[in-house]
């Protein structure tokens, strides 16, 4: 336990993290590079760790600035891309979303973790199986349901199913509430404070760095969401950018896909999440640093 | 006594409400259609047919079936193993040497793309003659290798670029389970004089088992549903080496338009996770807090 | 708290409903004066909406709105979409889809239609018009374009080899030897001392380029573009007839041989194993990179092999086999109409006006796909050959006669399901050729 001991493991350990974050980094800088490619060069240009044949074409043609011509001509379709509308639609669903799910998840939690009532267990192991079902199965009978409320391309048949709950953020908020000392509920109970203050005023603070957590992971999954915005909301007013994206996927059973348009579109979709972070990702450490629990 | 029981199961309904309703609407009238379709011969373009129990008896005899299960369980010990171990590794450094969220930041990155891109990057770097990876293992002499295309490496490495996309996400579960520890609990073993091995051993783990414990149900059940990548590269093959449960069970059901054999396929996958979930609550205790 | 209890009851209510209406009751599709139309490739997206536009212009009061959904995306959405009775008006169709379509009414007949306004059906070649009939001779699609496999040559690569581009037009093939075309192959495979695949001193196990590429796609028990255009010049033939056969040939020697040979280009090292081919990259790729120097693949791929910067690029048609002939599958897509549309009147004009020589030449001009109809056709060839693309080689097996239609039967998916595996194990030498015959008896058994 000498101070040259903690120096070298302290080494040591940023050597760890170190070479993990490399690792997490490489595709990144790969995607990076095809996406500064040209279509065309990219195969003769394989092992090269530069963009092969270097040019701005792909994001052009996410952000619909390149014509037909100019996009066919670099090996892209020639889908054009209405980048900042559908940019306003992923930001609005995916925050309606989050701001759904972490509150009514919460008060879910909080019926499970904190308050006693029978078959409440049992009960929420019901809410958990809820993970085990497949999405191809609950896909199909939601998208007839949205279709009898005639919500077919509307925001909230994007939203709806991600809204209430998903079996994740319950289970996730209830096991830190069970770590919630319950001695400051008494107190507080003893003041008299109802259930719905303690849980606004004592456990939702004291759960901020969870609840910032969850938030994050909320947002971040509700912006990938990819299969059921494609169902129900196909339609220009709302369609999202993981949807307006598709585009670059493989358009032909054989063909290859627009590869530089593919991970221009990929980064492109990720930055805004990206700066997002970057702007709240302060708050979020504070909130955690001076959050309640001890 | 009784009373507040009462009251309390009042205040939980109300407080189950939303939830609840979510739950039933787009969750639990799915599951009950799916249980019901199992019982039948449904072809999603026609109406189905009762058939009783057959198609759960086709499925024990289905060899194909077997073999999904099994290439499934070794995506699954090989997935999470190595996640839920470098995750814990991860999410500890983090709190020992750095709480800069930027760190963080950067380890989630991955969690920020989308399963299908992720699966196609890899799958375009890991290509065994124009792939980047192999061209840097050749620069230090090491012959090319087919890690998607070869049987036996298809799985880990299907496994493997999962756990890149997931390790970041996994370790800041972990990582907002270790803030949860009283920082007065490390001070008074650091007293003691324990060494660090101790420390994580006696304190660390013990007090994270209820966050470990929902981090290895979320995960484990997830990693039982890989479908994307393999959707997107090897498609099930060489020969049936990564045809997972769930891409059988979405070929069957979408592909041959068997929806009723799919569904009851489904309901046995589902009855196994529900088996492993319970086993691993009851394992690790993850429902008993100190407050019961 | 008997109301905060009620909303979610009568939308449970709601919900059951819903899925009693879900087993494909019709009345879907859009407004009666507005048709949808589906297609998957977004390189032929443009064509399509010139194509609406002059549609629209001659029947004014109706709209089509055209739109456009990557390939695996397409096929899930449109299911999803028939269920719901949300389908599009008409949609492109492909002949994996067709027969489960078909069968199971999902489909409009076109015979009325056909012959009411007279629309022909025989001026299409080689029979193209019969993939889209059923067994009962129900009529679900008018053919709008076509395909055929050739091979591809990288030109460099065949001058540093000595061999003249002249020398492909007549190459000879059989099961036992691989004939001129195995010579070929092996003279333009080049180990990494530059060695070449017919020298003393080849090492198979470092190759620099192979002759011939695998494809990454598991063709299983079609091999359309891998290796339909060996099997077939033997003289077998998939099913004891086509369209609608009932009995698959896969325990034919005439087709294990050829497998045989097939997987032996992989041992002798002249073309990649089933792992390096699975392995990421396509095969166009592969060759775009000069990893190949021969590949064999679809007219629906020639803007992928003539798109690589710095690689010149020819196209001969496959080698002749033992029955004389050269063979190559020929398959196509048409336009079909789904049964819950409100406007079947409108959505059949559509549908006419696709198959028109009007529609298909503004198609040919964008060089993409090969039009069905000759004089469409024509056009598609000269705007090909402003391109620098020569398509005789597709189109020569037209005139000669030796084009195979693709096999069309029922219970396709579960043949490929059987056939992919089973295929996946000969080439990846995990089993023999002859083990075949076992997922023959498989594949027959779903007829029984």
């Amino acid at each position: 336990m000498t101070t040259i001991g903690t120096g070298w493991r302290k080494a040591l350990g940023w050597a760890v993290l170190a070479l993990l974050v490399l690792i997490t980094l490489f595709p990144f800088y790969w995607m990076l590079r095809v996406s500064l490619s040209d279509n065309r060069a990219l195969a003769a240009d394989a092992d090269s760790l530069l963009p092969a044949g270097l040019t701005l074409g792909a994001f052009e043609r996410v952000l619909g600035l390149a014509s037909l011509e100019e996009a066919r001509a670099q090996g892209g379709s020639g889908a054009s891309i209405d980048f900042g509308r559908f940019l306003l639609n992923s930001v609005l669903t995916s925050t309606l979303i989050t701001a759904g799910q972490v509150l009514f998840s919460s008060m879910a939690a909080y019926a499970f973790a904190r308050l006693r009532w029978p078959g409440r267990d049992a009960v929420f192991f019901v809410f958990l199986t809820a993970l085990m079902i497949p999405p191809i199965f609950t896909a199909l009978p939601n998208f007839v349901l949205m279709r009898d409320l005639k919500l077919l391309n509307t925001y909230a048949a994007i939203v709806l199913p991600f809204f209430f709950m998903t079996p994740f953020a319950v289970f996730f908020m209830r096991q830190f509430m069970l770590g919630i000392s319950r001695e400051v509920e008494e107190a507080a109970r003893i003041d008299g404070a109802g259930h719905p203050r303690i849980f606004f005023r004592i456990i939702l603070p004291m759960s901020r760095a969870p609840l910032a957590t969850l938030a994050l992971l909320a947002y971040v999954t509700a912006w990938n969401e990819y299969f059921w915005p494609l169902l129900v909301g196909q339609g220009e007013g709302v369609r999202v950018l993981t949807v307006a994206l598709g585009v670059f996927r493989s358009q032909t059973p054989q063909g290859s896909p627009d590869w530089a348009g593919l991970m221009a579109a990929t980064l492109l979709a990720a930055l805004p999440v990206i700066a997002l972070f970057a702007a709240f990702g302060r708050r979020i450490v504070d909130s955690i640093q001076f959050s309640g629990i001890k | 006594m009784t009373a507040a029981r009462r009251g309390d199961l009042r205040v939980a309904l109300l407080f189950l409400l939303p939830a609840g309703f979510g739950f039933v609407l787009f969750y639990a009238w799915p599951a009950l259609q799916t249980f019901y379709l199992s019982f039948t011969d449904y072809s999603l373009l026609a109406a189905p047919n009762w058939v009783g129990a057959q198609n759960y008896r086709d499925a024990l005899g289905d060899a194909r079936f077997g073999n999904a299960l099994l290439v499934t369980v070794e995506y699954v010990v090989i997935n999470i193993g190595v996640q839920t171990v470098v995750a814990l590794l991860v999410a500890v450094l983090m709190h020992r040497l750095t709480k800069s969220s930027f760190v963080r930041g950067l380890l989630l990155l991955p969690y920020l793309i989308a399963n299908v891109v992720v699966a196609l990057v890899w799958y375009n770097m890991l290509d065994a003659q124009l792939g980047i990876v192999n061209a840097v293992l050749s620069w230090v002499g090491i012959d090319p290798v087919a890690f998607f295309g070869e049987t036996s490496t298809a799985i880990p490495t299907i496994a493997l670029v999962n756990v890149w996309r997931h390790l970041g996400y996994t370790a800041l579960l972990i990582f907002a389970g270790l803030q949860a520890i009283p920082r007065s609990v490390y001070e008074a073993a650091a007293i003691d004089g324990a060494s660090e091995w101790r420390i994580f051993r006696g304190v660390t783990l013990p007090l994270l088992r209820p966050v470990l414990a929902m981090v290895l149900v979320l995960t484990v059940v997830g990693s039982f549903q890989i479908f994307d990548t393999v959707a997107v590269t090897t498609r099930g093959g060489p020969v049936d080496a990564t045809r997972v449960i769930y891409f059988y069970i979405y070929e069957k059901a979408f592909q041959q338009f068997d929806f009723g054999y799919a569904a009851a396929l489904s309901v046995v996958l589902f009855a196994i996770l529900a088996g492993l979930a319970v086993a691993q609550l009851r394992l690790l205790r993850a429902g008993s807090s100190d407050l019961d | 708290m008997h109301n905060k209890l009620s909303k979610p009851a009568a939308l449970a209510a709601a919900v059951s409903l819903a899925l009693a209406g879900c087993a494909g009751a019709p009345g879907g599709g859009s407004g009666s004066d507005e048709i949808t139309y589906w297609l998957w490739d977004a390189n032929q997206l443009p064509a399509y909406q010139a194509c609406a536009t002059s549609f629209q212009q001659a029947n004014p009061g109706t709209t089509v709105k055209v739109e456009q959904f990557g390939w695996a995306d397409y096929w899930n959405k449109l299911t999803t979409d028939l269920v719901a009775g949300t389908a599009p008006d008409v949609f492109t169709n492909h002949l994996n889809y067709f027969p489960t379509y078909a069968g199971k009414n999902q489909l409009l007949p076109l015979d009325e239609f056909v012959a009411r306004d007279a629309v022909p059906t025989d001026v299409y070649p080689n029979d193209l018009a019969d993939l889209w009939t059923t067994q009962d001779g129900k009529r679900y699609g008018l053919p709008k374009d076509f395909d055929t496999v050739a091979l591809f040559y990288n030109k460099k690569m065949l001058a540093e080899a000595g061999v003249a581009e002249s020398d492909l037009a007549n190459l000879t093939w059989n099961p036992q030897d691989g004939g001129t075309y195995e010579k070929l192959i092996a003279r333009l495979t080049v180990d990494a001392n530059g060695v070449r695949g017919d020298q003393p001193g080849f090492d198979k196990s470092k190759v620099a380029v192979h002759g011939l590429g695998l494809d990454e796609n598991n063709g299983a028990g079609v091999g359309q573009q891998m290796w339909s255009a060996y099997a077939l010049s033997t003289g077998w033939t998939y099913t004891d007839k086509n369209p609608w056969g009932s009995r698959f040939n896969y325990d034919d020697p005439r087709f294990q041989q050829t497998m045989g040979w097939f997987r032996s280009l992989i041992d002798k090292g002249y073309m990649p194993s089933l792992a390096v081919a699975r392995s990421g990259t396509s095969v166009n790729d592969g060759f775009g990179a000069g990893k190949y120097a021969l590949s064999t693949n679809g007219s629906w791929m020639i803007n992928s092999y003539f798109g690589y910067d710095g690689v010149e690029v020819g196209v001969a048609p496959t080698p002749t086999g033992p029955s004389g002939k050269r063979a190559t599958i020929f398959n196509g897509l048409a336009d079909s109409i789904y049964t819950g549309t409100d406007n079947r009147e409108g959505a059949w004009k559509w549908v006419k006006h696709l198959a028109s020589a009007e529609c298909q030449k503004s198609v040919g001009e964008k060089a993409v796909v090969f039009p069905a109809l000759p004089e469409a056709l024509a056009v598609a060839e000269k705007s090909f050959a402003a391109k620098g693309v020569d398509i005789t080689a597709f189109t020569k097996p037209l005139a000669e006669g030796s084009t195979h239609l693709f096999p069309i039967t029922d219970h396709a998916p579960e043949i490929s399901a059987v056939m992919g595996p089973a295929i996946d194990a000969v080439l990846s030498s995990q089993a023999d050729p002859g083990s075949l015959t076992q997922a023959n008896e498989q594949v027959n058994a779903l007829f029984r």
